[in-house]
């Protein structure tokens, strides 16, 4: 009897017997249940899967875990579990991240800003400082930057708009030079530069 | 280098970084159908820039412009084309030292450094790859060592076929070529007395700017690697301010000298700018 229900629980790790086959009373569970486990290990070992380090017993560890568990009691419902509030509350306290990253986003601006104001004394100072000889410092503003200085708007706006037509100009010409420049090697009758 | 650009077929992505900190994304693609040579240049970012060369066709797709073509045999891109397709040309102007090698975007490379013979222009650091003398990167300096505009490939690929999408390209429904109202270069009473080692005078004649409509005298210089823009312009006397200004690696250089406004734009550092500008000498004419 004992060595059939053996052999059973054998097939049984083995998948070759359902549980209903094992007709289990109080004696035999026990034994059965120790079995069961060298079984497994047994057939871990067969198959070289055993973990490497052994640790036998982890069920046993496992329910003393549980026994030391303290008892959690629920905790009382309030208006955050409420399923809709709970995820909005989270979002709000992103978003005070999200706005305290900005405002550092926004003072590093205006650092930068700050830094790259042009000094009032050279309002036209865009340009790195180099001395040039007969030309006076800076000059003219770069496109994109606002004027400084107390001008007509009409005469700011009206050189903005000349120093884009030079430089579209410049990218246009250069882009039908090279339709021209294969005729011009042809003829290299062009005046050469007197080198000073 | 200049045989390996024509001949192979090869898709190249690069970055153009800008001295202000931007940069844009290229692919680039080159193949050789049937003995021709065709190029496409892509700008990866924004509503785009499509730029086909068939041959000596040159086709430009941009946004806000109606697609037009022009004659060509090399599409102005952001690489100079000179340097790559007849780096002869620019032996006048520059000296080319060999580095060394190291490795770049993956390959390896051999840097070769390119300074102007008087020291007038921006210097460039250039990395050729080893196995087919590709560009890899491309380094422009200014006169301090501080790079200024950089081209850095990402990818390469050399292939034994052309990439399939020039197969799709249909050469017959490219756009109306634009034809130049040639008009005969007109002497002005100007001339000016000082160049760069090396840059010569390729184009010259009068038209009008866009935007503002003037009438200005232009006459263009290149030395191979750089194209310098020289305006002239008559003022009142007066009624404009010398100064300059950077915009990305270009220089624009405005001087006024009596009646005539003198600018002066193109990549080169603003004291040679200055130089052009101010060896600009008005003839006076005998009347």
């Amino acid at each position: 009897m004992k060595q059939q229900k053996l052999e059973n629980l054998s097939a049984l790790v083995d998948g070759e017997q359902s549980l209903e086959g094992l007709a289990l009373d109080d004696q035999t569970e026990r034994e059965l249940v120790d079995k069961w486990r060298s079984y497994h290990l047994i057939r871990d070992g067969l198959r070289k899967e055993l973990p490497p380090q052994l640790d036998f017993d982890i069920s046993s560890k496992v329910s003393a875990a549980l026994e030391n568990e303290p008892t959690i009691l629920a905790p009382r419902k309030g208006l955050r579990d409420l399923p809709v509030i709970g995820h909005v509350i989270p979002f709000v306290r992103q978003g005070g991240q999200f706005a305290l990253a900005a405002s550092v986003a926004v003072a590093m601006i205006l650092g930068v800003q700050q830094f790259n104001q042009p000094k009032p004394e050279q309002p036209f100072s865009s340009a790195p400082a180099l001395a040039i000889p007969g030309m006076q410092q800076g000059g003219l503003s770069p496109v994109s930057l606002e004027q400084t200085r107390p001008l007509p708007q009409t005469d700011a706006l009206e050189q903005k708009r000349r120093i884009n037509a030079y430089l579209t100009d410049h990218e246009r010409q250069m882009r039908l030079k090279a339709s021209q420049h294969s005729e011009v090697s042809e003829h290299p009758a062009q005046p050469e530069p007197q080198q000073k | 280098m200049a045989s390996a650009l024509k001949q192979l077929n090869y898709q190249v992505s690069f970055v153009l970084v800008q001295p202000n900190g931007g940069f844009e994304p290229y692919l680039w693609r080159h193949a050789v159908q049937n003995g021709i040579e065709v190029e496409h240049l892509s700008l990866q970012n924004g509503p785009g820039r499509e730029i086909v060369r068939i041959g000596d066709l040159v086709s430009y797709f941009e946004p806000n412009v109606p697609a037009y073509s022009i004659r060509s045999t090399s599409i102005n891109g952001p690489l100079p084309v000179t340097l790559f397709r007849q780096p002869k040309l620019l032996e006048e102007s520059y000296d080319f030292v060999v580095v060394g090698r190291s490795r770049v975007a993956g390959r390896s490379a051999q840097q070769i450094r390119i300074i102007s013979k008087d020291r007038s222009r921006y210097g460039y650091n250039l990395w050729l790859d080893q196995d087919s003398g590709l560009l890899l990167k491309l380094d422009m300096m200014n006169l301090q060592g501080e790079p200024l505009e950089q081209v850095q490939v990402t990818s390469l690929h050399v292939t034994p076929e052309p990439d399939e999408y020039f197969l799709r390209i249909e050469e017959d429904k490219m756009p109306e070529t634009l034809h130049l109202n040639e008009t005969d270069p007109v002497p002005g009473n100007w001339k000016v007395n000082w160049l760069p080692v090396g840059m010569v005078e390729v184009r010259r004649d009068m038209h009008r700017l866009p935007m503002t409509g003037q009438m200005v005298d232009y006459v263009m210089f290149s030395d191979g690697l750089i194209d310098v823009s020289l305006y002239l312009q008559a003022v009142q006397p007066g009624s404009s301010e010398n100064g300059w200004l950077k915009y990305g690696a270009n220089t624009l250089l405005s001087l006024q000298k009596g009646a005539l406004e003198i600018t002066v734009v193109g990549k080169l550092p603003p004291q040679t700018a200055n130089a052009i500008a101010n060896s600009v000498q008005y003839i006076e004419t005998p009347q």
